[in-house]
Order: C-alpha cells, then structure tokens, then sequence
C-alpha cells in the first residue's frame, strides 16, 4: 500500500500499485445478490493489491462486503463482471485446487464424527494428499495450537475456544502461502480471543504467510495487521487503508500501550465516518 | 440413596404390573371384557395351543416382509443418490414418489395379484410401503449438508465427488438408520395388506382373515399383538445403530449463517416441462408394465382403458355410479378420522404443555404406537366397536392419532426459549403461553402432520370396509376382486390414489399459503 511509483501498470489503473511480488490483486470487483425484491449491492467494485507475506485486516459493520470480498477470494462466490480477483496471478478456483490456500471460519464447521487429528488432515484428503505422509505435520499443528493429547478427541468433547485452535490448525495444514480468516474468533469471549490473537501472531511469525483476516475487532484488527483496511456498509466499499506502525513481535502488553488505543480510536473515528452518520 | 434411574424403572415395572393385573382382572370377570378385552393368560393359553398355526403364518410374513424390505431400502438408497445428485430427477420423479407415499396399500394388493406369483405379490408390496420413508430419510441426510463444510471442501478445490465421498455419506448414516426404523415395520404392514390382496393361504394376513369370523376374541388379539411385536422388532433393530451414530453426528455448533434458498421461486420452462413428467410419469410406467408383462388388456388394462371404463361403454355408467356410491360412503368417514384425530391430538399436544405429566405418560406410548401396523389395531377395533361405521371412523382416528400426537408434540416443544421466557418475564402463565406463542408457533407443525396422516386415514377407511363394514371403496375393491371385475379394481386403485395424492397436494397448498 505504497504510493511509490510503478514501473509498468500490472493491471488496471484502479489497482494502487506496490513493490515488491503481490499475491492477491482485486480489480474492480464487486457484487450484487439477486433478491426476491430486487438486486441488492452488496459490494461496490472495489481495488486492493496484497503484497507477498503480509497481514492484512478487513474491518468494517455487518453488511459491508468484508466476508463477501474473503469469499471472492476463496472462489466461493464471482465477483459481477467486469471484475477481476486473481491470487499469485491465477484464478481463484485454479489456485484453490493447488493447495496453496488456508481458510478459517467463524465458526469451526469440524466434522462431528472425525477426531482431531482426522479433522486437521481433511484438507489434505480433499486435495488427494497421502495422510500417512503428513502425519508429522498434523501431529506438530495440533501441539503448534495447544492441543496435544487430544489428537484422538471428537469435536463434541471439546471445548468452543478449543475446536476454534482445530480449526486454525486445519488452515495451515497444506502449508498454504495465502491464509484467509472469516472473523475466526468472532464466538469466543474477550479473554480467549486475546490469547488466541498471541498465539495467530507467533504462527504467522513463523510462517510468513501472506494473510487476510477479516473482523469486527478493532483491537483485533490492530494488534494482529500491518494494513487495515476499514469498510463501509450500503454498498459495501473501501473507506480508509490504515498502515499499523508497531514493531514485532507484538507482546500482550501492547493491548495496554497509549500508542495502540490512539490508533484504535482513530480506526474506530473512520470506521463511524467523517459525518458520523455511521 | 436410590438412584433416579432406578427409582424411575421401578415404577415404570409397577406402572406395567398394575395395567396387566387391571386387564387380567377385567378380561376375567367382567361379561364384556371377556368378549373385547380377554385376559392376558387366555391370550397366552390360546397362542400356545395355536403354536403351529403362529409358526407357520408368522415365518412366512417375516420372510415376505424381510425380503421386500432389502429390495425396498436397496431401491430406496440408489435413488436417494440419484436424486441428490440430479434435482431435476427428482422433480421427474416427483409424481411417482407422492404416488407411492399417499397410495393406500391395500388397493395394490390385487393389482400386483396379476402379474406376479408365488409371494411376490407380498414382497413388492412391503417393498413398495418401504421405498418412500427409506428414500425420503436418506435424501434429507445426503442433502443436509452443513454449508460451511460445504464451503471449506470447496475452499480446497474438492468438488461434489469429494463432497459426496467425505461428508454426505457419512453425515447422511444416522438419517439413514432413522428411516430403515420407520420402514421396517410398514415392511410388516405392507407383506400383511398384500396377503389380504392375494389370497394367499399362509402369513398374519391369511390368519387374521380367517380368524375374523371365528368369534375367538383370544385368537384375535393373539395375531394383533403377535404382528405388532413382529413389526416393532424391525423397528427395534435399526435403533440402536442410529443412536450409537447420532451421538457421532449431530454437528456441535450452530450454523451462522442459512445460505438462502437457491431457487427464486419463479416459472421457468426446465421447472414446467419437469413437473409435466413427473406427472405424466406414473402413467407411463403403469402403460409399460401393462404391455412389456403381456397379460391380456382384459385383466390388465392401460391408462386409456382404465379411463374409457368410467366414460363410454355400456357399463360406465352402472361403474360411475358404484363408485360414486362408494366414495360418497368412504370420504366422509375418512374425513371425520383425520379431522377427529388431528383434533383430539393437538388438544393432549397442547394439554402436555400445561400439564408435562400427560406428555412423560403418553409419549413413549405413541412413540412405539405409530409404528404398530394398522391391521394390529383390527381384532380390538371389531371387538369393542363391532362392524359398522364407528369401527371404520375409529380405526381412521387411530392410525392418524399417534403420529399426529408424536409430530405436534415435537412442534410444542421447539417453541424458542426465549419466547415463552418473554411471555413469563411479563407475568404470563402456561395459559398466555399457550394461546400467544406456543399454538401459532405449531400450526406449521399442525399441516406437516396433517399432510403425512390424511393418506393414512383413508387407508384406514378402506382396511376397515374390507375387513369389516362391508361398505365403501375397500369393499367394492374387495367385492370386485372376488368377482374378477378387473376393470372395476383398476378404476377404483386409480380413483383411491388420485384422491389420496389430492388431498396430500391440497394440504401442502394451503401450508405453504399459511406458511408465508
């Protein structure tokens, strides 16, 4: 999100050019839903580039296009047309079917009669992948997000905040390089959601993985990303794109920094708008 | 200390002790109990003096049942894939499936009688009465995907294979046993109703038909419970299957989100030109099987014969009248069953609410009665009603009392929480409850149940006139089967289903008018 000059024009002029290698490019895609009462614009045609390793934040209120605009990018929904999203230069469904994407939801959406362990390695069977060869790597996922000794567990002897770090570990189990996350810890309660932003934190840390998290916490959004990019409702459009200065590692103890509630309070000043009419 | 299981099984044994001792007593010493409700030791003395008889009509029904319920869930689950993976297969097959659903058996039963020998008649009959709550079950399971697991196979590039070979299959196992429960004892239903059909000489069917006139109240209830335990022994079997795998199944989190509807609801011409298949489809069959089995159109008659007999020829109009007699005869009672029965249903449903002690007696009770074969209930009906019209009247009430019961139960109990809490948060008791949140929350419930019982109480109708009026449409089937009048039996199936699928799309009308 950088306003440097590029050499040639990747795209489309709409796109804000960056350096570096770019992972996701958005050009001019949007969305409308047909109703029974009509069409309804759930996302204006919007442009946005992610670079290569970075962890990008989608916030904004219900009904902004923010899960719309992650479901793009997964493939699972076409931007209108005349729109475009390509994710390392491919089409989404092209690149889905490589491995190369992660994907949480909000909800863990485990399947009840696999234990743990099967459920991290789902992915890898839709993919085709042998599970046998992959056994190391569910096995250090599941110890990667605290879960060791209940490898053999069903979902429905866990506890929520528990088949939610399932559900993360399930994501990064093809060793994706883009990694989209859909409000993944918008049911647990404040105390679990801070542990769990650590613990996402030190995983991407390790990683590097080019990620795309989209939440309705701005403390969330703030701790976790180096970009935010804040969203409007009806239609649903990019407002502002916020760069977040704070080295890293960030420790917990930044929750509590005066550097970090200004930049909260400003996210949340231009989440409301300049007319605060939001 | 004593457990509460314990304390609970204690008095569900004294409960059982007391009704047995209660009956024995009745059965005993009283004039009319000895003539419609003969003591249990009396019954028992007579199954074990007419051991052999039981043995060799109840092997046959079992075996006829147990085969045409492997054909009927093999059939089932094939076309259960089917469907799931082609909708517009199942909308093709639409007509052919309500056909099969609001058929009232007992018409089949001689139909088959011309093509088929041996037991075969019997067999397709069970396997028919099974094909349709096998398939619908199965269908739901396959269909009830949760689609957020939906989305992450598609996240992953899987397709509808990987889809199908990952989650349905699995998900769908517990709906699957669920339905092969409900299927198993209409297997037994279904193999009794085609004996009565074929005249055939061994199976509860032929046991009951010559018992009936014997005046042997004991005989009676012997082969009414005997084929009652029959049919809940098959529907004992898949339960403990579906409880270990629903345990597994049930998904631990609430969707967030309900993907819409993917249809806009509007008329295209791939929808019309589908629904016009599936209409004409039962005809197209019953043409085929008319020609390709090469039985002579005089007992086999096609569509087109069948229709010409009610509209020209010297006959038709002695037929049309015949059967407008009889139908003027059947519908009304049919009718009066299924009003009088969904009525005094919702009344013990609603009653449980505000009193749990009637649901906790009750419950279990039509659990099991629902899966009775309705030929069970004949030898207690003719016993204490006799063989007039309240005997078909109460046999229709009977057979549309306990699923109604069962289905409206469910619909009072899944009142949101938080809306009978808002109605005591102001005051209100189980009364307001009731009345403002409870009834309107269940008249959906109250279609859902109407539309699955009404074909049932015609069935009933017509088992009752059979057996034992001697009026009606299931007289005049019978009497026609008797006389070889085989256009008379191919018009009056014909006439009996179309009116049963009526009345099931005319429910289904007004729900959904009532539903928006």
């Amino acid at each position: 999100m950088n306003a440097l000059p590029a050499p040639e024009s990747l795209t489309s002029p709409h796109v804000p050019e960056t350096v570096g290698p770019v992972d996701v490019i958005i050009d001019q895609a949007g969305k409308t839903f047909q109703t029974a009462r009509g069409p309804v614009r759930a996302l204006d045609p919007i442009s946005l580039k992610i670079p290569r390793g970075a962890f990008v934040a989608l916030i904004g209120p219900s009904g902004c296009g923010k899960s719309t605009l992650l479901r793009m990018i997964a493939g699972l929904e076409q931007p209108d047309e005349g729109g475009a999203v390509l994710v390392r230069s491919k089409h989404p469904e092209q690149f889905r079917k490589e491995g190369e994407l992660g994907i949480a939801f909000q909800d863990p959406a485990l399947l009840p009669w696999r234990s743990v362990a099967d459920n991290v390695a789902f992915p890898l069977q839709i993919l085709g992948r042998p599970v046998k060869r992959h056994q190391a790597t569910v096995q250090s996922l599941i110890e990667l997000v605290g879960l060791k000794g209940y490898e053999q567990a069903l979902p429905g002897q866990l506890s929520g905040g528990m088949r939610q770090r399932v559900a993360i570990a399930r994501s990064l189990v093809t060793d994706p390089s883009v990694l989209l996350l859909d409000e993944p810890f918008g049911a647990l309660d404040q105390i679990l959601r801070r542990a769990m932003n650590v613990e996402l934190q030190r995983i991407w840390a390790a990683r590097q993985t080019t990620t795309l998290l989209v939440t309705h916490g701005i403390d969330e959004a703030v701790f976790l990303a180096d970009t935010v990019v804040v969203m409007h409702a009806k239609p649903g459009r990019i407002a502002e794109i916020i760069t977040v200065p704070f080295a890293r590692p960030r420790l917990p103890s930044l929750f509590s920094s005066p550097d970090f509630h200004a930049l909260c309070d400003r996210l949340t000043e231009s989440l409301h708008g300049e007319d605060g009419s939001q | 200390m004593i457990a509460p299981s314990t304390r609970e099984n204690a008095r569900i044994l004294f409960g059982t002790l007391i009704f047995f001792a209660v009956w024995e007593f009745i059965g005993a010493t009283t004039s009319w109990g000895v003539a419609m409700v003969p003591a249990p030791s009396r019954i028992l003395m007579q199954a074990f003096a007419d051991r052999e008889l039981y043995w060799l009509h109840g092997s046959a029904t079992i075996q006829t049942s147990a085969i045409g319920f492997a054909i009927g869930v093999t059939v089932a689950v094939v076309a259960a894939l089917l469907f799931c993976l082609s909708p517009g297969l199942e909308l093709a097959f639409r007509g052919i499936n309500i056909a099969l659903f609001a058929m009232p058996a007992i018409v089949i039963g001689p139909l088959l009688v011309l093509f088929l020998k041996g037991d075969w008649p019997q067999t397709v009959l069970a396997a028919l009465m099974v094909y349709f709550p096998a398939m619908s079950a199965t269908l739901l399971g396959l269909r009830a995907v949760d689609p957020r697991i939906a989305d992450l196979v598609a996240a992953y590039g899987g397709g509808e294979g990987k889809l199908m070979r990952y989650v349905r299959l699995r998900g769908a196992l517990p709906d699957l046993f669920a339905g092969f429960r409900v299927a198993a004892p209409l297997a037994v239903l279904g193999a009794v109703l085609g004996e009565f059909g074929s005249g055939t000489r061994w199976g509860f069917g032929a046991f009951l038909l010559s018992a009936l006139p014997q005046g042997n109240p004991a005989r009676l209830w012997g082969i009414g419970l005997a084929s009652s335990a029959i049919a809940l022994a098959g529907y004992a079997l898949f339960l403990l299957p579906a409880r270990r795998l629903s345990a597994s199944s049930t998904a631990v989190t609430l969707a967030a989100v309900q993907t819409a509807a993917r249809s806009n609801g509007g008329w295209n011409w791939q929808r019309v030109t589908l629904a016009g298949v599936s209409v004409a489809l039962p005809f197209v069959i019953w043409w085929l099987a008319v020609t390709l089995s090469h039985v002579s159109p005089i007992i086999a008659p096609g569509p087109g014969r069948t229709l010409m007999f009610l509209i020209e020829g010297r006959q038709a109009a002695g037929a049309r009248a015949a059967l407008l007699t009889a139908l003027g005869q059947t519908l009304p009672i049919a009718l009066l069953g299924l009003l009088a029965g969904l009525a005094f249903a919702f009344v013990l449903a609603a009653l449980s609410l505000l009193a749990p002690a009637v649901a906790r007696a009750l419950l279990p009770i039509a659990l099991v009665a629902q899966n009775m074969p309705l030929v069970a209930v004949v030898p207690f009906v003719v016993l204490v009603f006799g063989r007039d019209v309240t005997a078909s009247v109460f046999m229709a009430m009977l057979v549309v009392f306990f699923p109604a019961y069962v289905l409206l139960h469910q619909g009072f109990t899944t009142v949101p929480r938080a809306a009978s809490d808002l109605v005591s948060a102001y005051g209100g008791g189980r009364w307001k409850q009731l009345v403002h949140i409870a009834i309107p929350y269940s008249i959906g419930h109250l279609f859902a149940a109407a539309r699955l019982v009404a074909p049932q109480a015609l069935l009933g109708v017509m088992v009752a006139e059979w057996l034992l009026s001697g009026v009606g449409l299931g007289n005049l089937l019978n009497i026609s089967r008797g006389g070889l009048d085989y256009d008379m039996i191919w018009a009056g199936a014909l006439i009996s289903i179309l009116i049963s699928v009526a009345a099931y799309e005319a429910v289904g009308f007004i729900e959904r008018k009532v539903g928006r």
